[in-house]
């Protein structure tokens, strides 16, 4: 290829990434000007792309119900207990998977476990709803989200945590029991230290599933346990729905993850990646 | 402080690897053995820590048996083919690994590790990772991480092979002036015969499922109780003529079954030989006792045969020669500076009282019976 | 066949932080039917200049010709080179033949043409008698000459084989180098070979090209490369064990000029017309190297010698290595194996004046 050919192709890629990013970015374009606008401007037939007089105060308005505050406090219990019952238990098991595959039931067992993930999450809705209705503490509590979303994010947590187990040789391992450490402690010493970066992206991803999660929080809690994603549809007027009220309390709502994975991101890249390569 | 003691050792997955295998290693004897790839010393070292469980056998250390013990309770230090530093620990945590899991205090820890590491010259990269340090830097600090362990039993996996000429040169030294490898019991795992003679206070020679001999450097590569032996130990490997003896003007002799090179059979080796029943006889010649000289050259010896040069591979310090001599191909070792040319006719003088004869079936020396 | 010439052929890599020069000035002729080794450790440049020779990088600044043809802008397969890499990269559901003949079917060949090639290149490489096996069933030496085969099927005009022996296990590498060896000088193929095994280099080539930090260093035979190396660097790096360098002085006194060795009260003789030529270089520091195989045990003893402590005597079969010491000083002499020099015993080893090789002590480049 000649080197005029190759500066057409350079340009003709970047043009193509710019229209890319053009679309990806106009919805959250669109969020945050409408976050901006009177509840009237976003109702107009005709859609302005700015906003002809900003109104910040939206932000603070949303939180007039003091409820709505909690909301985003019950979602980060809920997220975060999730995580740690996920990541505790698909540790475990992902060991037990990369480690002992033939105690722990085999490759068909671990395929067993992530076709959970598989299936339609409406189709269980009902069973769990009485399933949970059962239980001391109904289904209007913060431990029932945390236990019913084990049933999306274990099953992953346990999947990758064996690839990055996997990954992780066993060498190392051997050499810590020669060293003079009881298999527990060589866990702690060696192992978990190498897959620390795969834990930390299993982490999140698990937590922003939890964080985000609408269905499940919908049909089950709502007066004791408050989610922000159900909280959300509630900014209406009589039949009008309050547009700009919802853009800015999901602009708030979307900063937790933003700042935990502008925090997080050194470890998730490599952790991704880790499990593209390898998986 | 205490003898390594192997007996019967068994241990196979789809076939056997190891089968019925015996070894003892003196307190203070520096024991290596060493065999091709794939064979079974991995395993053999693997089966002492502890890694792999027997399938019979038992292990025993001075008086305690530690057959069904777990590795962190064996007392035996390892070092590792891929040398198994923790990537995530600086060079000085990697030493320091056996001494924390002991539970050392910590004033006590720096001073050992700061100890080892200068006797391993090492100890100005204590603050690195593994992944900042050279191949030879790696495989001091592997070495110093099983040197604090003060083990009953060392165990070392092909700790200099994959490293460049150079290194291994200085690593050899290494292993032999270290006090601290040469006091206890040490098993060292090589496929380098050169490493092996160097290092080894005895040498085990392992072929399928065990030892085929135990001896000195000397021993086992001057009388080697076994072709594959034989085979084994040196470079180029040894010249292997298939033979079949008979008697010609009233001394012994073999004639190649390839071809028509005969060649007289010493008189300390004819009394063995001619009471061998089997006619066939698989004679090694190393190649440092193929003497090679150019055609009008004066030679002298019981042995000196015509041949034609086929390839010559000078190596500077010394050169190796492979000639046709009565359709049997023979490789020589030629002084620095020799120069042959392909298809030069050369005289080959053989020193036929250092040939070494095989039993055409077994592959037993016939001389050792 | 062709010749193939590098004229101050460069290569930088840039990145947007900072700029690595791989190769520097590079001037090298490789002469028609020639086996040339570029011989090096990792990180000199080799593997960038022998991938500037295929055409797999472009050429920052220089020229490489192919006989009289200019090939800077010319793709590999305008070039007609052919490669054996490391890996064998041999096709696991083919036989043996399919993999020869693959590299034909791709140029439109017909089937009986293709046959009668594969069979003719797997005669030259011996593995005519595998050639309906699959590559899974062949040893590691087998799948490497079925990866030459399938190289030089094509007939290339240059071949090249990167660092082709580094997986060979060591006692089966020797009769790898014969069969190499043998094939060049069947098919008298412009090679060049890349490796970062002296043994290998000295072995197999014509002539050696070293190389180190992207520069090439010395381009000779074996003998100029071994007797009269250019460098510090290159008498280091040719030669197993390596040479034994040491640091001195140049010293007169009434017997004449000799070489005081520092920290230690060894004395090094040489020749006295080469004293005076070292004399003009007027360097208070030298460097010393002379090869292990250069000491004699029970050498002339019209010679001159070193005299020191064993303090070890490694036995090899073939021969034995001792490591000598004296003062602050430590070298080796290779031996006859059947030397029972004990460790702690003071022995005389001797050597010729004109194997003393002298080196700058600042520039670290030859004087004698």
């Amino acid at each position: 290829m000649s080197r005029s050919n190759y500066g057409l192709v350079k340009y003709l890629f970047l043009a193509f990434m710019g229209l890319w990013l053009l679309i990806t970015l106009f919805p959250f374009y669109w969020q945050i000007i409408t976050a901006l606008k009177s509840a009237a401007e976003t109702n107009r037939t005709i859609p302005t792309f700015w906003p002809e007089v900003l109104h910040p105060e939206n932000f603070v308005a949303v939180f007039a119900e003091a409820s709505n505050f909690n909301a985003l406090v019950d979602s980060f219990i809920i997220a975060t207990g999730n995580t740690l019952a996920s990541l505790f238990l698909g540790t475990l098991a992902g060991y037990a998977f990369a480690r002992f595959p033939r105690q722990a039931g085999g490759e068909n067992m671990a395929f067993w476990v992530l076709s959970n993930r598989m299936f339609p999450p409406v189709a269980v809705v009902l069973p769990m709803f009485f399933l949970f209705d059962a239980t001391p503490w109904g289904t209007d509590s913060h431990i029932t989200l945390i236990i019913l979303y084990l049933v999306f994010n274990m099953p992953l947590a346990t999947w990758l945590m064996m690839v990055f187990f996997r990954d992780a040789p066993r060498e190392l391992e051997e050499a810590a029991y020669l060293d003079g450490y009881t298999p527990l402690r060589a866990f702690f010493k060696v192992t978990l230290p190498l897959v620390l970066p795969g834990m930390i992206s299993v982490a999140m991803l698990c937590w922003i599933f939890a964080w985000n999660e609408y269905l499940f929080a919908n049909l089950l809690v709502g007066t004791n346990v408050r989610t922000f994603t159900i909280v959300i549809p509630t900014f209406t007027h009589g039949s009008q729905t309050l547009w700009n009220l919802q853009m800015a309390f999901s602009l708030i709502a979307m900063l937790p993850p933003v700042i935990l994975f502008i925090l997080l991101r050194r470890y998730m890249v490599r952790g991704l990646s880790l499990g593209v390569v390898k998986g | 402080m205490a003898r390594l003691e192997i007996e019967g050792l068994c241990k196979g997955w789809d076939f056997p690897v190891i089968d019925r295998l015996d070894l003892t290693v003196e307190e203070g004897e520096f024991f290596v053995v060493v065999g091709p790839s794939g064979i079974g010393k991995t395993t053999l070292l693997r089966l002492v820590a502890g890694l792999e469980r027997p399938d019979a056998g038992t292990i025993r250390v001075g008086e305690r048996d530690i057959t069904a013990l777990p590795p962190y309770r064996r007392k035996v230090a390892m070092t590792f083919e891929s040398y198994a530093l923790y990537p995530h620990l600086s060079v000085f945590e990697n030493i320091a690994s056996p001494l924390r899991a002991r539970g050392m205090a910590k004033a006590k820890i720096e001073e050992t590790v700061i100890g080892v590491a200068k006797l391993l010259r090492i100890e100005q990269l204590l603050n690195r990772r593994p992944g900042e340090i050279s191949g030879g830097q790696k495989q001091r600090t592997a070495l110093g991480r099983t040197l604090v362990a003060e083990p009953d039993v060392f165990l070392l996996d092909e700790p200099i092979s994959h490293l460049d000429a150079k290194i291994r040169h200085e690593l050899r030294l290494q292993f032999h002036t270290l006090e601290e490898l040469r006091s206890v019991a040490t098993l060292y795992v090589t496929h380098d015969y050169a490493e092996a003679l160097s290092l080894g206070d005895r040498i085990g020679v392992m072929g399928n499922g065990g030892l085929l001999q135990v001896g000195t450097a000397r021993e086992i590569f001057q009388q080697p109780q076994h072709l594959f032996v034989a085979q084994h130990l040196g470079q180029p490997s040894i010249n292997v003529v298939e033979a079949s003896l008979s008697r010609a003007d009233g001394s012994l002799q073999f004639t190649a079954e390839a071809g028509s090179l005969a060649l007289p059979v010493a008189g300390p080796h004819s009394e063995t030989l001619a009471a061998h029943k089997a006619g066939r006889i698989t004679v090694g010649i190393r190649p440092q006792h193929v003497q090679v000289a150019k055609a009008g050259a004066e030679t002298n010896g019981a042995a000196v045969v015509e041949a034609k040069v086929e390839i010559f591979e000078a190596l500077g310090a010394t050169g190796i020669l492979m000639a046709e001599s009565g359709g049997v191909k023979l490789m020589a070792l030629t002084p620095p500076d020799a120069e042959f040319q392909h298809g030069e006719p050369v005289k080959l003088a053989l020193r036929n009282e250092a040939f070494l004869y095989f039993d055409a079936d077994s592959g037993r020396n016939v001389m050792i019976g | 066949m062709a010749r193939v010439s590098l004229k101050d052929v460069n290569k930088i890599y840039r990145s947007r932080h900072d700029e690595v020069h791989a190769v520097n000035d590079l001037n090298l002729t490789v002469n028609d039917g020639e086996f040339v080794a570029l011989l090096g450790p990792s990180g000199c440049g080799k593997t960038s200049t022998l991938r500037m020779i295929v055409g797999l990088e472009e050429i920052s600044s220089g020229q490489i010709h192919f006989d009289d043809v200019l090939v800077n802008d010319l793709d590999s397969q305008a070039r007609n080179v052919a490669m054996a890499f490391e890996t064998y990269a041999l096709y696991p559901n083919f036989t043996i033949e399919e993999n020869l003949a693959f590299p034909l079917e791709v140029r439109g060949l017909s089937a009986p043409e293709r046959k009668k090639k594969a069979r003719e290149i797997a005669e030259i490489l011996r593995i005519d008698d595998i050639l309906d096996q699959r590559p899974g069933s062949l040893s590691g030496g087998q799948q490497q000459r079925v990866s030459l085969g399938r190289a030089l099927i094509r007939d290339p005009a240059v071949f090249i084989l990167d660092e082709v022996m580094s997986h060979i296990d060591a006692h089966l590498k020797f009769q790898m180098l014969f069969d190499l060896k043998a094939i060049h000088q069947e098919l008298k193929k412009t090679m060049i070979y890349v490796t970062h095994d002296q043994v290998e280099a000295l072995a197999l080539a014509d002539r050696v090209a070293v190389m180190s930090n992207a520069e090439l260093r010395q381009f000779g035979t074996r003998n100029d490369l071994y007797h009269t190396p250019a460098s510090v660097f290159v008498a280091d790096f040719i030669g197993e064990p390596p040479t034994n360098f040491f640091e001195a002085e140049l010293f007169t006194d009434q017997k004449g000029t000799a070489l005081h060795v520092a920290d230690s009260d060894l004395v090094i003789q040489i020749d006295q017309q080469h004293a005076q030529r070292i004399a003009r270089w007027n360097e208070s520091r030298l460097t010393v190297g002379i090869r292990p195989q250069s000491l004699h045990l029970n050498g002339d003893r019209n010679l001159p010698a070193l005299e020191a402590e064993v303090a070890i005597n490694e036995y090899l079969g073939e021969r034995s290595i001792l490591t000598l010491t004296s003062g602050a000083c430590r070298f080796r002499a290779v031996v006859d194996a059947d030397t029972a020099a004990a460790r702690g015993e003071r022995v005389r080893v001797h050597y010729a004046p004109e194997d003393v090789m002298v080196f700058s002590g600042q520039t670290e480049l030859i004087i004698l």
